[in-house]
């Protein structure tokens, strides 16, 4: 009953998006029985002209039967249309909705959960899960509707002309369903094993392309081909297996059709032989089981796909019965000043703590410095300024509350944030750029743009503003990305920003310009900057060096220059390099 | 909206020259796929065996009143037996036939997976950088999977189906020509709309598949950008440009739909009119008595059998098209060239490498990308053996492309790079490579443990070697003390590793090979004191004993170096000692003094 369970979890969502289409799937099931008796008319017909026939009938009754099958006919393929384009959109309209409330669903989610989920399984689970699920909705309306109708009374009129010709027949039929039920469940198991090899495949070689330089600098070819054919082979084994259950399903179902028409030819022959039938019923016979020899197949075929939609449907109801975030909470107006007391922090799951004892506060309209190696907690700290993980309570505060009783997308409402991996749609820059406010004058997006020194990339880009980037676009630098994620920031007016590492691959040169970008867009605002470049942070009220999640040093530039701690021994390299680069140094 | 669908991938069409160039993949399969042909052959023959089995059967026993019922019996059983004999032999042929084709099909895919895979490795540099890595993933898993329908389903199927309908049309003259002639006219009808209906089709589904690719593109967006978008407060905004990117989707589906409802709609009432014709004319030949019974029941068992590889032929178009477009794609990529060329005519292969420590020489370099500006200009020094060249200038000026130039991941345009006299370009490039380990900035990590990453699974490299380059650089405290040691994970992106131990891992790559010459892009300093000592010392440990070319970042390694090279738009502009080129005042001398202003 397990199974049972699953199969309801898996397809009930499809199905409540179906009921609330219930006139297109009505009408295009009720259809099907019209084109069903259609079709069932057809042998009965031709048997009895046969039998006229070989009785010697005449040209008149010929001439009158043939004119109502091509009736029949007509009647058949406008029943059969309306119900596949009825029932197929609709299968259409129901993978729609389902991806539309998936994405809804996936914005509510912790961002604690996207940490640990993997983007390519959720792509997949998307696009791929959801996709098989209408490729087995639509035709198991469809053909399983035909299928149902098609089957029995098939059977039924064949029972109601001769019981010994049709039981014959309906023994082959359940035979093959009997062995079906040892295929499928194997033939579900190795496609799934396909597709780990294949995705196993996919892993490595998106790793090998991606880190080109060093296979190739270390001469590791040979050694990643080797590692590749492992994998080759456990793909083609995993895919030999598939096809050969699929084969033997293949072969039971062409024997079942093959049985049938024995089962006909010798009992059906007996009975002719005998006298109780004659010729043309045992034609009719045969017209009758061929016209289920297509639903039949259907539905084994559907039977094969079932379990992998199933399995899909059992993802997606996974993703769906992850837990959204908590709603609702006070609704201020947010006046960004910073308030952080004793905060001491750790990540779901995570046995140390990412910020220790960190505590500061800011005046609206200050700046602030974050500067520390990769994992002293910068970006965490940001993090929970902007609650996308929850602090503990009483230690974050903004404007004077507890950043937990604010209503998060009013808290987030307060801040630009530029992160740290900046992330583009695939978009024009311009839209990237207005991402906040798409309704921004002209003007005040090019001021964006020129304080973020975006401006002095335009001319390298084919249609400037207007070019696409990202996958189905003009890949940008890492630097240029950076810059279009920081003017996303500037753009907006929120009194908060926070730019969470955003000059790691920015030259001296442009670094300079953003410097002084942010001190023209960032006047009167709160700015909270983690950076790993000195020079960014040089004119903050406060900087604050973290070390392992707790505070090294605090203090003003000058003030921590006089220490002559890592902050001193940091600054003085950072001179170095940029002189080096041929930049000037700053002295501030 | 500014929607790239013009860009979409080229349609693939039924270019038979794709098959001349997958041929030299199938060839080693031949016998193989022949007797996936015979096979075929023979279960067709069966399957058309049984409903002739059936006529003898009707115009035999059935409807012979003259013979005792006790002898019609025993002959309707003999028809029976034979009948089973055909469909169990059919069946049985048309399993081994799966597996054969699957058998020599796979292996097909198999070998050009491993081909595209082994040649997009040995490609060139500036291909992967206009190329993004997943770009060229879906190259090696959708396309080839393409692939694998156009040969199992498109070409072997399509070739069966043609096989299919010229048998039956065969027997069809032999049973009668009247009724055979009736079919011939009904089934060019049947094509046509086949025809028209593809053409139809094929337009609506690249509509389709673009809007889908578009629409997936912007799922895996969405799922990456959930922070930025949640930050931004956009969840609405993006869930709505998603919804119509959906909707756009759906819109072209349903196009696709109505060609399909409307092309099996027409194509079985195609095939039942021509039913009716064929019971007008059969039933008009039985009743002027040129055509028996059981002829006209087989004849009519031979057409349904007709209809079932018509309707394949009308759908195998898409399965192909899919195939094409993924086959030009496939061969296009197999037709960049590889890295290195073929050696020159007239060039010979230098002997066998030495090892030791070498002696970097650059002659009279210039270097650009391709149709580019000059990146590098006349760049002419020598690094003599354990020496250490240092390069310095502004970021832009062809330092890094100067770097990738020694162990030739990329060639020069003019000039020469040698090694200990010898042009990199004649020598084995294993070799070279082997003898020069590059560190660049960041440190590229491998799924994988950091004992392989370290070794770059290279086995044989024992833990103990790995260990002591680990123990040199100053990484082996911090890898002791992660979880599992050396054997820990290091996960997807290695975000758990701060930069300093990036850098020493970096490091430890380079040296456990014991290579003779460095090549290294120094990192900037970060605010970690304590990773910033070590550093330090790493550096100096690896220079020594070693021939060294870096791009630095600190005074302090300029100020070790035995030569530097201020390097300004691609051109040496400066060069000398420390000493000397503060004596001579000029760039270096002022950069210098601002690192000093600090």
């Amino acid at each position: 009953m397990s199974w049972f369970r699953s199969l309801v979890r898996a397809f009930r969502r499809p199905f409540r998006h179906l009921r609330k289409h219930w006139r297109p799937v009505l009408v295009g099931l009720a259809l099907i029985p019209v084109h069903a008796s259609a079709m069932l008319w057809m042998p009965r017909l031709l048997g009895e002209t046969l039998d006229m026939l070989t009785a010697g009938g005449d040209d008149v009754a010929l001439a009158a039967t043939c004119w109502l099958m091509l009736g029949l006919a007509g009647a058949e393929a406008a029943a059969r249309f309306t119900s596949r384009k009825l029932l197929i959109d609709t299968s259409r309209v129901v993978e729609r909705s389902m991806k539309d409330e998936l994405v809804s669903h996936l914005h509510t989610l912790p961002t604690a959960w996207f940490d640990r989920a993997k983007t390519g399984d959720l792509t997949s689970r998307m696009t791929q899960d959801i996709e098989l699920m209408r490729f087995v909705i639509g035709p198991l309306l469809l053909h399983g509707g035909s299928a149902l109708c098609l089957l029995p009374a098939g059977l039924v009129l064949m029972l109601s002309m001769n019981v010994s010709v049709a039981l014959a027949s309906l023994v082959a039929l359940l035979f093959v369903f009997v062995a079906m039920k040892f295929v499928v469940p194997r033939l579900h198991q190795w496609s799934k094993r396909s597709q780990e090899a294949i995705a196993e495949i996919s892993q490595q070689a998106q790793e090998d392309f991606a880190g080109i330089r060093v296979v190739q600098q270390f001469d590791r070819v040979p050694n990643e081909l080797a590692s590749m054919a492992t994998k080759n082979r456990r793909y083609l084994v995993a895919n030999l297996r598939l096809v050969r259950l699929r084969a033997v399903l293949n072969a039971l179902m062409h024997s079942t059709g093959g049985a049938v028409m024995l089962g006909v030819l010798l009992v059906g022959g007996h009975e002719v032989i005998v006298g109780r039938i004659t010729i043309g019923e045992l034609f009719q016979f045969t017209g009758y089981l061929a016209l289920m020899t297509f639903p039949l197949q259907i539905l084994g075929w559907t039977i094969a796909t079932v379990p992998r939609a199933q399995a899909a449907g059992e993802r997606i109801e996974e993703l769906f019965e992850v837990a959204s975030e908590p709603q609702g909470g006070l609704r201020p107006q947010v006046r960004v000043d910073i308030e952080v007391r004793d905060l001491t922090f750790c990540y779901p799951g995570a046995t140390t703590p990412a910020l220790r004892d960190v505590s500061f506060s800011l005046r609206a309209g200050q700046k602030l410095g974050v500067l520390g190696p990769v994992g002293s907690g910068k970006s965490t700290l940001l993090a929970l300024l902007l609650r996308l993980y929850d602090p503990p309570a009483g230690t974050v505060f903004v404007g004077g509350h507890d950043v937990l009783e604010i209503d998060a997308r009013v808290l987030r409402a307060a801040f630009a944030y530029a992160p740290q991996e900046p992330f583009l749609f695939s978009d024009t820059v311009a839209d990237n750029v207005v991402f906040d406010e798409p309704d921004v004058s002209d003007e005040r997006r090019d001021a964006a743009i020129a304080d973020a020194a975006l401006d002095q990339d335009l001319p390298q880009l084919r249609d400037g503003l207007q070019t696409v980037v990202g996958e189905r676009g003009v890949t940008l630098s890492g630097g240029q990305k950076q810059r279009v994620s920081i003017a996303r920031a500037l753009l907006s007016d929120r009194p908060g920003v926070l730019l969470d590492d955003t000059l790691s691959a920015v030259d001296p040169t442009t670094e300079r310009r953003i410097v002084n970008g942010l001190r023209r867009a960032g006047a009167g605002r709160t700015l909270v900057a983690a950076t790993h470049r000195l020079s960014v942070t040089a004119d903050a009220d406060l900087i604050l060096v973290l070390q392992d999640g707790a505070v090294a040093q605090r203090g003003t530039h000058e003030e921590l220059l006089r220490a002559q701690g890592p902050y001193a021994a940091a600054w003085q390299l950072q001179t170095e390099a940029r002189a080096l680069e041929g930049g000037e140094g700053d002295g501030t | 909206m500014n929607h790239p669908y013009e860009d979409e991938q080229p349609v693939g069409r039924l270019q038979l020259t794709f098959l001349r160039r997958l041929w030299p993949f199938v060839r080693p399969y031949r016998r193989g796929f022949c007797l996936c042909l015979a096979l075929l052959t023979a279960s067709l023959l069966l399957e058309l065996a049984g409903p002739w089995l059936i006529r003898l059967a009707i115009d035999g026993p059935m409807q012979d009143t003259s013979s005792a019922q006790e002898s019609r019996l025993t002959a309707l059983y003999y028809y029976a037996a034979g009948f089973l004999g055909v469909t169990a032999g059919g069946a049985l042929l048309g399993y081994i036939y799966g597996l054969q084709t699957a058998w020599n099909g796979q292996r097909v895919i198999r070998d050009v997976r491993r081909r595209v895979f082994e040649h997009v490795l040995s490609t060139r540099l500036s291909f992967h950088e206009k190329n993004p890595a997943g770009k060229l993933t879906t190259r090696i898993t959708n396309d080839v999977e393409n692939l694998n329908e156009l040969i199992a389903t498109g070409v072997l199927q399509t070739f069966f189906d043609l096989i299919k309908i010229a048998g039956i049309v065969v027997v069809l003259f032999c049973l009668d020509v009247q009724l055979a002639l009736f079919t011939m006219v009904a089934a060019p009808v049947i094509t046509a709309l086949s025809v028209i209906f593809r053409r139809r089709a094929q337009v609506a589904y690249r509509a389709v598949r673009s809007r889908l690719a578009l629409q997936n593109a912007y799922a895996t967006e969405l799922i990456g950008g959930v922070r930025t978008t949640r930050a931004f407060g956009r969840e609405d905004a993006v869930s709505r440009r998603y919804a119509e990117r959906n909707e756009e989707t759906s819109i072209a589906w349903k196009q696709t739909v109505l060609h399909f409802s409307t092309f099996f709609s027409l194509v079985d009432f195609a095939l039942r009119g021509t039913t009716v014709g064929l019971l007008w004319f059969g039933g008009s030949a039985v009743l002027d008595g040129d055509l028996k019974a059981g002829e006209f029941i087989q004849f009519w068992l031979y057409f349904t059998m007709l209809s079932g590889p018509i309707r394949a032929l009308g759908e195998v178009y898409n399965v192909l098209q899919a195939a094409f477009a993924s086959c030009e794609r496939i061969f296009q990529l197999l037709e960049e060239p590889a890295f290195p060329p073929p050696r020159e005519a007239g060039r010979a292969a230098a002997g066998s490498a030495k090892r030791g420590v070498a002696e970097v020489r650059f002659e009279g370099v210039s270097f650009a990308y391709d149709e580019g500006p000059t990146v590098l200009d006349n760049v002419s020094f020598t690094a003599s053996p354990g020496q250490t060249v240092a390069v310095v200038g502004p970021t832009g000026a062809g330092k890094t492309t100067l770097l990738s130039l020694v162990s030739r991941l990329r060639d020069t345009g003019a000039g020469q790079v040698r090694v200990d006299g010898e042009d990199v370009r004649d020598l084995d490039l294993s070799d070279l490579r082997r003898r020069i380990a590059y560190v660049a900035q960041d440190l590229f990590l491998f799924t994988g443990s950091v004992l392989d990453n370290v070794r770059l699974f290279d086995r044989s490299i024992d833990e103990a070697a790995v260990w002591s380059a680990l123990e040199t650089v100053g990484a082996a405290e911090f890898v002791r003390a992660l979880p599992e040691g050396i054997r820990a994970d290091v996960a997807e992106r290695g975000n758990t590793f701060s930069q300093g131990e990036r850098q020493l891992l970096a490091f430890a790559r380079a040296l456990v090979t014991q290579p003779d010459v460095l090549v290294l892009d120094e990192a900037t300093a970060n605010i970690d004191s304590h990773a910033e000592a070590k550093l330090q010392r790493a550096l100096q440990l690896a220079l020594r004993g070693r021939t060294a070319l870096v791009v630095a970042h600190r005074l302090s390694t300029v100020r070790d170096a035995d030569l530097i090279l201020v390097i300004e738009r691609g051109r040496v502009t400066e060069r000398g000692s420390h000493q000397q080129l503060l004596a001579q005042g000029g760039t270096y001398a002022k950069m210098v003094r601002q690192a000093a202003a600090g």
